[in-house]
Order: C-alpha cells, then sequence, then structure tokens
C-alpha cells in the first residue's frame, strides 16, 4: 500500500511529476524511507 | 583495601528511595561481610550526559547509580554554564532593552537601576530549582544517587569518598564515565576568581566592571561579554585567531556576527596574542602581541575572563589502574559504542570526543544505556545544533561553507535577509539572515546557519529535516505560519532549491 511508504512532500511530488509509484522504490533513508535522492536515481536522473 | 559493606537487602524492598541502603562504610560500622548486589549500571557523573544515561538506565529496567562528587546535580551545564549563563543573558537583555530601547517604542521608564544582587539571585534561584529538579527525577526514576567522589579500584567497581565523610564500594556490571570538563587554564595567568576569572567566576561578580577583557572569542566568551557589555562594562575581546566564533561557525556568518557586537559596543582585538597578564592598582594589565607583525601593547581592565576553552576532566578517577586509555588532548578515548579500553566500562560526553555541548552529551547517554540493555544505540553527529545565545542569537546545523569546499562537496546557497521576514520588521528585530546550504545534485539539505533572535528555537526544524534526509525543497513546501520567524528558515530553503527555482517570494 503506497500510503504506508515512508516519503516526503518532495519525493512525492517527484514521483507524481515521473508517473512513478513510491511504493515501487527502495528507500535508503531513515527507516526505509524514500528519499528524494532515491527517486532521482530510480529515475536515472541523477549522476553519480 | 577495606570493605566493610552492609547489605542491600537490609532494609524492606517495598521502600522505593532507599538511599540508606547504599553500601558505605561508616568508621562505626560493626561491617557484614556479605557483598552488595551490583548495579547494572553505575554512571560517574551527576551532568547532561550522566543524569540522562542514568533516567533512562532506570526506565530501561536496569538496577542504577549515579556517583555526582559537586553535592548538585546537573553538572557543570546546570550548575556553572548553560542555565546560569542564560539567565544573565536574558536579564541583561532586559535590562539593556529597558534602558536603551523602550523608549524607541513609546514606552517610557524613568530611572532604570541595576540591582546586581537580585539579579545574580534570580540566577541561584534558577540554578537551583533546575538542579533540585534533577534530584527528584532521579527519585522518582529509582536512580541510587550517591553523592562522592569516584576512583576505579577495578574495572567492575568503584571506590567513593563520601562527601558527608567515609567512604564506599559500588560494584557494577557497567561504568559509565560522565566526567565532563573543566576550564582551560592560560600558562602564567592565574585565575582567582574575583580580577581574573573563568567562566565559572563571570557568571558571579559582585559588580559591573567598567573595563573587561575577555581572552577567548569562542561562545562562551561572546556570551559573557555580551552580558557585562550589556550592563555597562566595556568589553574587548581578545582572540589570537582571526575569526570569532569558534570551531564550527560559518565564516560569513562569524563577520557578520562581529559587526553586529561591534555595533553593540563591543570590541574586538583579532590575531592578537596574549602574553601574560600582571595584576596592579587593582588593576589587570594585560600583554598582548599582534600574530603577524609582533607589535606588543599592554592593554589594562578590572576583570579579565579566561575563556579559551574547556579540557577534558578526568582526575582523581584512577583511571591508569583499569588501563583506560586517554589521547593527547586529555579525552578518554572510546570506539563507536563508547567503549573505553577497559571492558564494561564506557564514556560518553565532554571527557571524550566530539563537541562539548550539554544536548550532545544527552544523546549519548541515551544511546549508552540503549546499547548495554539492547546492543544498539544511536546519535546522529550530523544533526547536532550549535547555538550562541547572544542577542541576536546564532545557530547552525551541519557543516559550514568552509567545510563544504574543504570535502569538495558541490553546493547551493540560500539566503533570506531578516530584513525581509514580516515578524522580524513588526518586532523591529530584524538584524541577521537565514543561510541555508543544499546539496546541488540531489537538493538535501546539508546545513542550517541562522543569525536571529531566537535562531536557537529556528535552528531545531533544520535539524529534524537534516536528520529525516529532508531535501530544502521538502522543507520548502511545509507551511509555516505568518507572520512568524521561521518564515525566513522556509524562504532560505525556497532560495536554496533548484526545483522550488531557487528564489525567496519576499526576497
Amino acid at each position: 500500500e503506497a500510503i504506508q511508504t515512508l516519503a516526503t512532500p518532495a519525493v512525492r511530488r517527484l514521483c507524481h511529476e515521473h508517473s512513478l509509484n513510491v511504493a515501487s522504490i527502495s528507500g535508503t533513508g531513515k527507516d526505509g524511507r524514500v528519499t528524494k535522492e532515491d527517486v532521482l536515481r530510480h529515475a536515472g536522473l541523477t549522476v553519480d | 583495601m577495606l570493605r566493610n559493606l552492609v547489605s542491600r537487602n537490609v532494609t524492606p524492598a517495598a521502600r522505593a528511595w532507599q538511599p540508606s541502603t547504599l553500601p558505605r562504610l561508616a568508621t562505626s560500622s560493626r561491617g557484614l561481610a556479605t557483598a552488595a548486589d551490583p548495579y547494572d549500571v553505575v554512571v560517574v557523573g551527576g551532568g547532561p550526559g550522566g543524569y540522562v544515561a542514568a533516567i533512562k538506565a532506570a526506565q530501561l529496567g536496569l538496577k542504577t547509580a549515579c556517583v555526582e562528587k559537586r553535592g548538585s546535580l546537573g553538572g557543570t551545564c546546570l550548575n556553572v554554564g548553560c542555565i546560569p549563563s542564560k539567565a544573565l543573558l536574558h536579564n541583561s537583555e532586559l535590562y539593556h532593552a529597558a534602558k536603551h530601547d523602550f523608549k524607541n517604542r513609546g514606552i517610557d521608564v524613568k530611572d532604570v537601576n541595576l540591582d546586581l544582587t537580585r539579579f545574580m539571585k534570580f540566577k541561584d534561584t534558577s540554578v537551583t530549582q533546575l538542579t533540585k529538579g534533577v534530584e527528584g527525577l532521579l527519585k522518582k526514576n529509582k536512580v541510587d544517587y550517591v553523592k562522592g567522589t569516584a576512583s576505579f579500584s577495578s574495572p567492575t567497581s568503584l571506590n567513593v569518598q563520601l562527601l558527608e565523610g567515609g567512604e564506599t564500594s559500588l560494584e557494577a556490571k557497567n561504568i559509565v564515565l560522565a566526567t565532563g570538563s573543566e576550564v582551560t587554564p592560560f600558562p602564567g595567568i592565574e585565575i582567582d576568581e574575583e580580577q581574573i576569572v573563568s567562566s565559572t567566576g563571570a557568571i558571579a561578580l559582585k559588580k559591573v566592571p567598567e573595563k573587561m577583557i575577555v581572552i577567548g572569542g569562542g561562545v562562551i566568551g561572546l556570551e559573557m561579554g555580551s552580558v557585562w557589555s550589556r550592563l555597562g562594562a566595556e568589553v574587548t575581546v581578545v582572540e589570537f585567531l582571526t575569526a570569532i566564533g569558534g570551531a564550527g561557525m560559518d565564516g560569513e556568518v562569524a563577520t557578520s556576527f562581529k559587526k553586529i557586537l561591534e555595533k553593540q559596543g563591543m570590541k574586538f582585538k583579532l590575531g592578537t596574542k596574549v602574553i601574560d597578564a600582571e595584576k596592579k592598582d587593582g588593576k589587570v594589565f594585560l600583554n598582548v602581541e599582534d600574530a603577524k607583525s609582533g607589535k606588543k601593547e599592554q592593554i589594562d581592565a578590572d576583570c579579565v575572563l579566561v575563556a579559551i576553552g574547556r579540557r577534558p576532566y578526568t582526575k582523581g578517577l584512577n583511571l591508569e589502574a583499569v588501563g583506560i586509555e586517554v589521547d593527547q588532548r586529555g579525552r578518554i578515548v572510546v570506539d563507536d559504542a563508547y567503549n573505553t579500553t577497559c571492558k564494561g566500562v564506557k564514556c560518553i560526553g565532554d571527557a571524550t570526543f566530539g563537541p562539548m555541548l550539554a544536548h550532545k552529551a544527552e544523546e549519548e547517554g541515551i544511546a549508552v544505556v540503549e546499547m548495554i540493555k539492547s546492543g544498539h544505540g544511536h546519535v546522529n553527529y550530523e544533526a547536532i545544533p550549535a547555538v550562541v545565545y547572544t542577542h541576536p542569537e546564532v545557530a547552525w546545523v551541519g557543516p559550514s561553507e568552509e567545510d563544504l569546499k574543504k570535502q569538495g562537496v558541490e553546493y547551493r546557497v540560500g539566503k533570506f535577509p531578516l530584513m525581509a521576514n514580516s515578524r522580524a520588521k513588526t518586532n523591529q528585530d530584524s538584524e541577521g539572515f537565514v543561510k541555508v546550504l543544499v546539496e546541488k545534485n540531489t537538493d538535501t539539505l546539508l546545513a542550517t546557519h541562522i543569525i536571529a533572535t531566537g535562531a536557537g528555537e529556528l535552528v531545531a526544524s533544520s535539524v529534524l529535516a537534516i536528520d529525516y534526509k529532508a531535501s530544502a525543497e521538502d522543507y520548502a513546501r511545509v507551511c509555516a505560519a505568518h507572520p512568524t520567524m521561521m518564515e525566513s528558515v522556509k524562504e532560505a530553503m525556497m532560495a536554496g532549491s533548484n526545483a522550488m527555482g531557487g528564489k525567496a517570494i519576499h526576497f
């Protein structure tokens, strides 16, 4: 259930923008939180 | 060693608080041979690290004792540090405002006078209430409070010289050292706590000095300098480094902060080395030298505050006897689980590594007993705020720009001046700014640096944000009440976040 995934407002916004389900992204933040970085990486938007 | 221990089981167990059951060696005691049950945890030191560790340990169901030699709990922070200095800072600010600022605000007061005796009494009352409060908390949580000086007799036992006379021995499965710090003395300058004072003397001066010199432009020096400057002293801060604020303060913040304090009347001699001091005709003459040019100068004052730093305090613990290693700065060496080099003995707070801050010690106090109880505990050293309680306050969390440059981190700066903040303007208290440092690529909030009235409170939300690994956009998208100072932090986040267009609304 997506609502159970811990994510901050910016993360949810970013997921919306790229039509991503936040629950499908594995989080690296505290207690498995999906961070903005995780979303960017998932969407291939960040250079490592 | 002679151990005349009275068994803890002598008194009925029904009584929650049993100070009399503490094993003790009284000269008249007939001495039973029964050994006391060992404690699960004995905490040495009743400061912010120690008393918090003791309370938390008891809450986790561990049989706990806390040994403190001062005669009152709360340690440096409550007795001669945070609490008394903040009481003086607050009231000196009110006095200064009544004398110099009320008129501008349409409030006419006649004859604003300082009653230093009552001024100091107010501070003492705050201290007593809080230290007694901690004693009540230990009692409530059933921590045995042992008043005395501890030293190791073995890795699992401490000998305690009791304040009321006699001695006792405490057996413990785990010992947590939280012995704190003491004032670093200045070589060649003897502190008499009257004319030449440490922070301890500076919170208890008997009259306002006409001229005061503060050696050291760190947090303690600036705070105490502010207090006495507001009360009428002509204050000069002598600092060896070329910037004020001490370790961790962002360079831009330090520069701006210095200007603000200068406007308030404080003088600064930066890049200046203090050589020595001589007392003559009721004054102190300080010989100083420009660190660069070597130009010598003598400056005089009625009172000199030595505030060049603090150093770990481990005297009398007999660390050598149990093989506890200390580094060249006197800090007890610990691993990432606060273990010292002696098994079963841990150390937290000022006595070991890290910034000497009360809340840092408190976090470690909790983490260390959680480790004892369950094997894991955690302090996020990336998210520990630092606050200077001057007016305006300076507060920050996270690295300075200088730190980030050194680490080669790519970052964006978001800044918002209080001049553009509605509440600050309304209160006519708009000196300062909020500056946020944001990782360029991921928008992650790295640091927040604030100069503002109430900066110590304002920084708290950034500490939370950093602990949550929030982005600047996250913060910028959270609603701040209007009109509040907090809006300035939100707007700095807007300015720092690429996703928000890197622009604040009101600036």
